[in-house]
């Protein structure tokens, strides 16, 4: 019986002993040995690593059927399943992971910030800590090539378009009304402060399928999924004062940030060229709630509540006792996001947004009143087949509903509007042949019941990765855009206006530093024509309008090669021309200069706790039209330089002093001119320079976060 | 009689495998780390936590392994594809044991390596995080020495950079020293209590 039992034991273990080999070499495509690959039986602990030949070779006593796993970073994981006798001897090639990080990225047109993005041009700090910005994203934005500096109006100009040409979305969700009104020469700002956000991503062309209703460009800003911790911030500024709170609970999140505006200190003891009757004052709040669901499903609201009302006195050379500007505005805006992954690599993203905007608006003695009300829903579903394949599609519908009462001086009324809906469906595919090939198709189509016209609009892009460090785009696409308010509400019997934009982008990136170049053509067509002097109630209208606009942009950024600075270049040059509106003849309007410059750099000082900063700005002259001379926008207004300065200052780790001044050293920035209506007795006719409200501004504020840990700052805020 | 003692031998063989393949797997994976074959043993434990998938440690090893790892690296790609692999793993930890000061501290020193990277891209966002992870650790075991110790560091270089003195800091590390002597760990392979890297802290944090 012993002996049985020896034998028995024997037995077993040599069943132990008896084991398989299992062997062979792991290449890359190109036959190139792949050092350190991981190579094991799933779910067994044999396994080992690859040699410098990239062979492996290793024991198991595992038997019949089991699955071989390879897997290297930077690759697709390889699965073999089989019976282990089988496994000897192996000639392994890993694919390469289109999803890497070295993998061609598809970015004609766009650039991204924050820290998701493959390239990073503007890090989510620079929004807050760029001299020339003054904390508004569209101030920071307006310091990448692409954009126009029209230092008086405050938006966003690409390439040759207007402003209203670029849409804004809050978690792919459109924003009706993403500026705070402003009089005339008094440049507007994004209603949403920046530290809300944690990725920005800034089309200046060629943008996915998925938007539309934008001629020109995109902004997407997406809101921070997860606060890491509960905190209050107070402000206080020259200008007002701010609170913000955020409170964690459970997979919840709370973040409440208002603020008090008040510019009657600041105008008082620095007057500005205006006579104000009451001071620009406003009163903000937003507020984000954020449910984390078992699933990880995400569910965002996000609400924004604004009011701003002043009352202004503006020389003008048409009025001897000045323009007056009275407006009294309040801004409702609400915006719910729900993403979801399900099924077999499905991802689902849906939501609305709603706006109500209302303005009392006094232009003289005549009494504007403006209310909107627009409303967009959006579905989006995402099908990953593989990682080479992937398609998402959807669908969404916007609604706006626009009102005007005009009263006159005379107390005649006029009440006019339209309901602008747009039914929109997308499709596009993304396509990766291998990590240096990509290509990006898709189409639009959108139906407007205004308008009751039907558009397509095809989009495609295609990326080629030339080296480690290098790769080319290009872009091509139709886009369709709606006429804007101002025009619908007089006229209804329109045509979408159009453009399609032909881009072309090198791109060269190493640690630290960028390098972009980017050469655009667009074409313009169906631009909204009128025959008076301002479009009115009585004006007549038609699409017969066109236009043009081509140009090259360069970036150049590089962080740490100077210790402890960051800087960025950015040149554009732009020439474009347009007959449109009611503009006798083409010519390159008012908005389009064609050199603009930005240069803003930010140093670091140890000793001193503080980050000093610059940005410089310059634009070539400005069309305007001179009555005295034959011609349409015959003249140019001179070159327009700005160079701003900040300084932040680490007073402790929760509280910051931060200062900044722009236009330091006063140039005298002319915008255009402003021509009297009627010549004088030798046929001149007198003009009046469109410069700045004041020269400089000046900006000073004490930050101060209160949280448990008190660790952080807001740096981040500034 | 015999027939029951041939069994209880079986079985008994079949256990002590059983067990002895995870031990010796681990084991192995220490020694190779010990030796500095850092590859190797990040992929021994990444297999031991596939073969073992409720179990918590070996995919900690392999997060923790693949963030020491990646500490002074130049290229920015091969940074992230290290961390974001780290990140894979501790999320598997996460799942097999919630609320784990340790795996907190570990996503804290994860964090870390980011910051140390490139600290005006992630510190303004990573920071807040990594002092709300030594919060909650600490929160669930006030007195453990290696909650202590990474989060007095931590403190350290914050106040190094604000020119603050660090003495508040240096006591805490003494104490997490002496409470090191007196822990008792029973849970096999374990996380240690790294002490002459705290002597190290502790005599830098005294200059």
């Amino acid at each position: 019986m012993k002996q049985l039992l020896y034998l028995l034991c024997i037995i077993s273990q040599f069943s132990l002993i008896a084991q398989n080999t299992i062997s062979g070499k792991v290449t890359d495509t190109k036959n190139n040995p792949i050092l350190g690959a991981n190579v094991y039986l799933d779910g067994t602990y044999d396994g080992t690593s690859t040699n410098e030949k990239g062979e492996f070779s290793f024991t198991t006593s595992e038997k019949g059927t089991q699955t071989l796993v390879i897997s290297f970073v930077s690759f697709e994981t390889f699965i073999k399943t089989a019976n282990v006798i089988s496994l000897k001897n192996l000639k392994i090639k890993l694919r390469d992971d289109v999803n890497s990080l070295d993998a061609v990225v598809i970015n004609a047109g766009t650039f991204e910030a924050g820290e998701k993005a493959k390239v990073t041009v503007l890090k989510p700090l620079d929004i807050v800590t760029t001299a020339s910005a003054l904390g508004d994203v569209m101030g920071a934005l307006q310091t990448l090539p692409g954009t126009s500096t029209v230092d008086e109006d405050g938006r966003l100009f690409v390439r040759g378009g207007e402003a209203e040409e670029t849409q804004i979305f809050i978690d792919g969700i459109r924003v009706f009304t993403p500026y705070t009104p402003s009089s005339n020469n008094i440049p507007s700002r994004g209603r949403f402060s920046p530290f809300l956000f944690k990725g920005i991503a800034f089309s200046t062309g060629g943008y996915s399928a998925e938007y539309g209703q934008a001629l020109s460009s995109l902004l997407q800003l997406n809101t921070i999924d997860e606060p890491v911790e509960e905190k209050t911030d107070l402000s206080f500024m020259t200008l007002g004062l701010g609170v913000g709170n955020t409170q964690i609970w459970d997979n919840n999140s709370f973040s409440i940030n208002t603020s008090y505006i008040n510019l009657a200190p600041y105008q008082e003891a620095f007057p500005d060229r205006n006579t104000y009757k009451k001071p620009v004052q406003s009163l903000n709040g937003e507020m984000v709630f954020r449910h984390k669901f078992k699933n990880q499903s995400l569910l965002k609201m996000y609400g924004a509540f604004s009011y701003t009302d002043f009352d202004v006195i503006q020389d003008d050379i048409n009025y001897e006792d000045g323009f007056r500007f009275g407006l009294k505005n309040r801004n409702l805006y609400f915006n719910t996001s729900y993403k979801n992954k399900f099924g077999n690599n499905w991802r689902l993203e849906t939501g609305f947004s709603f706006t109500n905007d209302h303005s009392n608006i006094k232009i003289i003695e005549d009494v504007v009143t403006d209310n909107e009300n627009s409303m967009h829903f959006k579905v989006k579903l995402k099908k990953s087949f593989s990682n080479q394949f992937k398609i998402s599609f959807g669908s969404e519908y916007f609604l706006t509903d626009f009102d005007e009462d005009y009263t006159t001086d005379t107390n005649q009324q006029y009440t006019y509007g339209f309901n602008n809906n747009i039914f929109a469906s997308f499709v596009e595919t993304d396509i990766f042949f291998s990590k240096n090939l990509a290509v990006k198709i898709g189409i639009r189509a959108e139906n407007s019941e205004l308008l009751n016209e039907f558009t397509l609009s095809p989009r495609t892009s295609i990326a080629y990765k030339v080296n480690k460090n290098a790769q080319f785009s290009l872009a091509y696409g139709q886009f369709y855009q709606n006429p804007k308010n101002e025009y619908l509400k007089f006229n209804h019997n329109f045509k979408a206006e159009n453009t399609s934009h032909l881009i072309a982008n090198y791109q060269h990136t190493k640690q630290g530093q960028i390098f972009r170049i980017e050469a655009y053509f667009k074409d313009y067509k169906n631009l909204v024509k009128y025959n008076d002097n301002y479009a009115v109630y009585t004006s007549n209208f038609n699409n017969n309008g066109e236009g043009y606009a081509k140009g090259f942009d360069v970036f150049w950024r590089q962080n740490g090669k100077i210790k402890n600075t960051d800087y960025w270049v950015s040149y554009s040059y732009l020439d474009a021309e347009r007959e449109y509106k009611n503009y006798p003849t083409t010519a390159t309007p008012n908005f389009a200069s064609k050199h603009n410059l930005s240069v803003v750099a930010k140093h670091w000082v140890e000793n001193w706790k503080s980050q000093i900063g610059f940005s410089y700005n310059f634009a070539s002259g400005r069309t305007y039209t001179n009555p005295n001379e034959i011609g349409f926008l015959n003249n140019k207004t001179k070159n327009y330089k700005s160079l701003s300065l900040n300084w932040a200052y680490l007073i402790d780790q929760q509280k910051i002093l931060y200062f900044s001044a722009s236009n330091v050293l006063g140039t005298q920035n002319v915008f255009g001119y402003n021509y009297k209506n009627t010549a004088e007795s030798n046929g001149n006719f007198n003009r009046q320079a469109i410069i700045p409200s004041a020269d400089r501004f000046f900006f000073v504020g004490f930050f101060w976060t209160i949280s448990d840990n008190k660790k952080t700052n807001q740096l981040d805020n500034l | 009689m015999k027939k029951s003692i041939l069994l209880i031998v079986l079985l008994f063989t079949v256990l002590i495998s059983a067990q002895t393949k995870y031990q010796t797997g681990m084991q192995k994976a220490f020694d190779l780390w010990e030796q500095g074959n850092m590859t190797e043993a990040s992929q021994l434990f990444e297999r031991i936590s596939k073969a073992e998938p409720t179990k918590w440690m070996p995919s900690y090893y392999v997060a923790t392994i693949e963030t020491i790892t990646s500490f002074g690296l130049k290229d920015e790609t091969v940074l992230k594809s290290k961390l974001t692999k780290a990140q894979e793993f501790l999320d598997v930890a996460k799942i097999n044991s919630e609320n784990n000061p340790e795996i907190l501290v570990a996503q804290a020193f994860l964090n870390l390596a980011y910051i140390a990277f490139d600290g005006q891209k992630y510190g303004m966002t990573l920071s807040g995080q990594n002092n709300q992870l030594y919060a909650k650790a600490l929160q669930i075991e006030p007195e453990s020495p290696r909650v202590i110790l990474a989060q007095a560091e931590w403190n350290i270089g914050a106040s190094k950079f604000f020119g603050k003195s660090t003495a508040p800091y240096c006591s805490e590390i003494e104490r997490a020293i002496e409470l090191s002597k007196k822990e008792k760990i029973e849970i096999e392979f374990y996380p240690k209590f790294m002490l002459k890297r705290a002597e190290a802290v502790l005599k830098q944090c005294k200059e």
